[in-house]
């Protein structure tokens, strides 16, 4: 049936026209307003509570960060003019820019600054996302009204990088203070729009800031925004999400799926960027059943002809990754590209050697009378991206050297105390969009098992890979830090802890009328400076 | 009607409500798994986060004094906190019902008339004729809404840009949605209808009706019609469901607001809360129409008074 969907829409879109994309060339238009539709909608537009990424989307319009941060790994100013981080990386001394004012009218100072990062860890404000983001924030110092001392209470390399997340957006102090029951739904910034009015279930509505003129030094230009405003519609159904925008309903659609994007070329422009952090990872348990053997772990992998895996369950539009951090992501180690090839040949040698060397029935391998069965639950709730059939293929390639992967749909409550607790399964995948190679630490350290607020599932407890996190976390040689990161990217794979699937990757479907979209370090789409041509 | 009668029937309506009531809440405690890191998501869930959350939600307490509570605030018309939105859970569906009724009701009505047309104009004529529109009817009530939404949407929104397919608003942005429904229920309704005219245009007063030289068009409209619409009022119970259901489908297609999409993403969080309120509204509104049900019975069937009485 949703084949049959998909071709009835093709038909559709296929009878516009064919050109080029978007003339960069021309002068910036000021007016107009961004129709935009998402795929979910937010759940709260307080960006320290929300979590999410559309969470984020829609609160980078409304509010700035302290820093900004390029993919580079490089900081600019924001809200703050300048920083000092003392010897010791404990006190971070922000000097914020003179003459910023919050939506509401409330100026800019360090005492703003405070309430924000107040909040972010205050239990009662639920902020679990950003809490866990600044984990070691102790507490704010007011030094004066455009000086704040940050004091953490242990070293914290991806702390800057932290505060230049939407999540760690700056509120207007008075609205913490006034409103803390509606911060979710009357979001306040001191952002280049504002916040008009939720619908929900239907729609966002921002403004334009007119007063706005303190962008960050990385934007393409100062001032107001371009856009009149943004009006940003949920659709959850990938098909009329492709229809809206090829009819000219909307102008820009988010998570466009990847068999639509040819469709879309011909109509629309495609607007892509890899999502930065950890790929699509299929995470092994090494620390019980048959993947605690190495050599069951290597020869699941090499039985994966990911490449041809990858371009078929994505046409093409995602890459086939071979390091868990994506090539987006700074320290991301180019030499794990062909390090790990297909040889179905060398898994079937493996498990023989491991001891599976007799045949069921059903052709899967045995070793004393017990199947080779790897267990890997998922919730469809939180599958995206097709990957539901992703993991069917890669079950189908595993299958073909005798491995029988279970790949099962579970309900998130069982899911999750699976995962908790770290039993009853041997595989489990996910991604993770963050502008740091940190985030090799949240899945692999051995202190960052899921108790303690980690990703760690399977509670891995690798000295090796420890010491170059420790050594990687405690240096400010960049050089240094580059080798542990890229030590632990080839680790990974050449003890197969973790297999790396694609890369996530932004797919933004724009009329050809929209101009000047730019994507933030994480990936998200930025409208500061995009404007639509008439 | 006696006030006896309406009286049983709401003490009924009051059971059924109380039993889905804990239907829901049995079904949501047996489900397995732990609701609360359920509710938390795969990341985040240091054990000081979910004894905060455990307690918030009174999971800490055993199972029967949180039926208990559950029951005690239910009787007093309180439906809870939504866990997710952080709302009253009357808010939350308060202010999205009624887009839910706006398109069910007039999905309904449309999907009413269409049927009373084609019943009307093809029962007991030409075969041809019946067949054809006895096909159209099963082809329509055998095709999943879904399709028949995109469909809708492929043609007249994106191909032929009559109505908006998203962020539309008033009677333009009603009218697929609306059809959509009536096309899915329209299938039943006329072969329910055309059968019971077809059962009444044999009736001896459809005879002596004709005799006394009544118009075709006139015995059917005014005299077999009515017969033909006691079997429908049975049907009602169905169409709340379908009408429910429906709507579960129409607001994902068309991104409308309503209870629907509520529901949909309250289960993808476990917001219990959200979900018996959803579930509890229900069984009000199956009460609310099977009483309606009855008295309707009585209007079109005067024989049903006679008898009891």
């Amino acid at each position: 049936m949703v084949f049959a969907v998909t071709c009835v829409l093709m038909g559709t879109a296929a009878c516009g026209s064919s050109g080029t994309t978007s003339s960069a060339g021309s002068a910036p238009v000021t007016g107009g307003t961004l129709r935009y539709a998402t795929a979910v909608e937010p759940e709260c537009l307080d960006p320290e509570v929300a979590a999410r990424d559309v969470d984020a989307l829609v609160d980078r319009n409304i509010f700035d960060s302290l820093v900004s941060y390029l993919p580079d790994g490089t900081f600019h100013p924001w809200l703050a003019e300048r920083w000092t981080v003392s010897p010791d990386k404990l006190t971070y001394t922000f000097t914020l820019r003179p003459g910023v004012t919050f939506q509401d009218g409330t100026p800019l100072n360090a005492a703003a600054v405070k309430a924000t990062l107040d909040h972010a860890v205050d239990p009662k404000a639920k902020s679990y996302y950003a809490a866990s983001l600044i984990g070691a924030y102790a507490r704010s110092t007011v030094v004066d009204d455009r000086t704040v001392k940050v004091r953490l209470s242990r070293p914290n390399a991806p702390f800057l990088q932290a505060l230049s997340t939407a999540y760690l957006g700056i509120q207007s102090p008075r609205s913490i203070k006034e409103d803390s029951a509606g911060l979710c739904q009357r979001p306040v910034g001191s952002g280049p729009f504002s916040f008009v009015s939720w619908t929900k279930n239907t729609r966002i509505t921002l403004k334009r800031n007119p007063a706005y003129r303190w962008g960050p030094a990385t934007a393409g230009h100062t001032g107001p925004a371009r856009l009149d405003g943004i009006v940003f519609t949920f659709v959850p159904e990938d098909s009329v999400r492709v229809g809206a925008l090829s009819s000219g309903q909307v102008d820009a659609i988010s998570d466009v799926p990847a068999n639509s994007v040819k469709q879309l070329r011909r109509t629309s422009q495609m607007l892509t960027a890899q999502a930065p952090g950890a790929v699509y990872t299929v995470l092994l348990n090494s620390r019980s059943g048959p993947l605690a053997d190495e050599k069951v772990r290597v020869a699941l992998q090499r039985s994966l002809d990911l490449d041809k895996l990858v371009r078929s369950v994505y046409f093409g539009e995602y890459q086939r990754a071979w390091s868990v951090l994506s090539p987006s992501t700074a320290d991301y180690d180019p030499a794990t590209v062909g390090s790990w090839k297909y040889d179905p040949a060398l898994s079937n040698r493996l498990l023989d050697q491991a001891g599976w060397t007799r045949r069921d029935s059903a052709g899967y391998r045995t070793k004393d009378g017990k199947r080779l069965i790897l267990r890997w639950p998922y919730a469809s709730a939180l599958m995206r991206d097709q990957r539901e059939i992703l993991g069917e293929g890669i079950q189908a390639e595993a299958k073909l050297v005798g491995i029988d992967i279970q790949f099962s749909s579970e309900d998130p409550g069982t899911l999750n105390t699976a995962l908790s607790t770290g039993t009853g399964l041997d595989l489990f995948a996910m991604s993770f969009v963050r502008a740091e190679p940190d985030i090799l630490r949240y899945f692999f350290a051995s202190n960052q098992g899921v108790a303690k607020g980690g990703a760690n599932l399977f509670n891995l407890a690798d000295p090796k890979l420890d010491s170059w996190f420790i050594a990687a976390t405690s240096t400010s040689n960049s050089a240094i830090r580059r080798n542990d990161f890229a030590e632990i990217q080839q680790y990974l794979n050449t003890h197969a802890l973790a297999l790396p699937t694609y890369v996530p990757t932004y797919l933004l479907g724009a009329s050809k009328k929209l101009h000047a979209v730019t994507f933030e370090a994480q990936a998200y789409p930025l409208f500061y400076d995009a404007w639509l041509s008439r | 009607m006696s006030w006896g009668w309406l009286l049983r029937r709401l003490l009924l309506a009051f059971i059924v409500v109380i039993g889905s009531a804990t239907a829901a809440f049995c079904a949501l405690y047996l489900l397995p798994g732990d609701p609360v890191r359920a509710m938390l998501g795969p990341t985040g869930q240091t054990p000081q986060i979910i004894a905060q959350v455990r307690h918030e939600t009174g999971f800490d307490r055993p199972v029967l004094p949180r039926y208990g509570l559950f029951l005690a605030r239910l009787l007093r018309g309180d439906l809870g906190r939504s866990y997710q939105l952080n709302e009253p859970v009357s808010t939350v569906i308060g202010s999205q019902i009624w887009s839910t009724v706006e398109v069910a009701l007039t999905g309904f009505l449309l999907a009413l008339l269409l049927a009373v047309l084609i019943a009307v104009i093809t029962a007991a004529r030409r075969p041809v004729l019946r067949e054809f529109a006895s096909t159209v009817e099963l082809v329509l009530a055998s095709i999943p809404g879904f399709w028949i939404g995109v469909l809708l949407l492929t043609f007249f929104s994106f191909r032929w840009h009559l109505f908006p397919a998203v962020g539309g608003a008033g009677l333009s942005a009603l009218v697929l949605p609306a059809a959509t429904l009536a096309l899915t229920l329209v299938g039943v309704f006329a072969q329910v209808l055309r059968e019971g005219m077809e059962r009444a245009l044999e009736e001896p007063f459809v005879l002596s009706s004709r005799a006394r030289g009544v118009g075709e068009t006139t015995v059917r409209v005014r005299h077999a019609l009515r017969h033909a619409l006691i079997p429908m009022v049975t049907l009602s119970g169905w169409v709340v469901g379908a009408l429910l259901s429906g709507a579960v489908i129409i607001e994902t297609i068309f991104s409308r607001p309503g209870l629907g999409r509520v529901l949909v993403t309250a289960v993808d969080t476990r917001d219990l809360p959200v979900i018996t309120g959803v579930v509890v509204l229900s069984a009000v509104v199956f009460s609310v129409v099977s009483i309606a049900t009855d008295v309707l019975y009585r209007i079109v069937d005067p024989r049903l008074k006679e008898n009891r009485s």
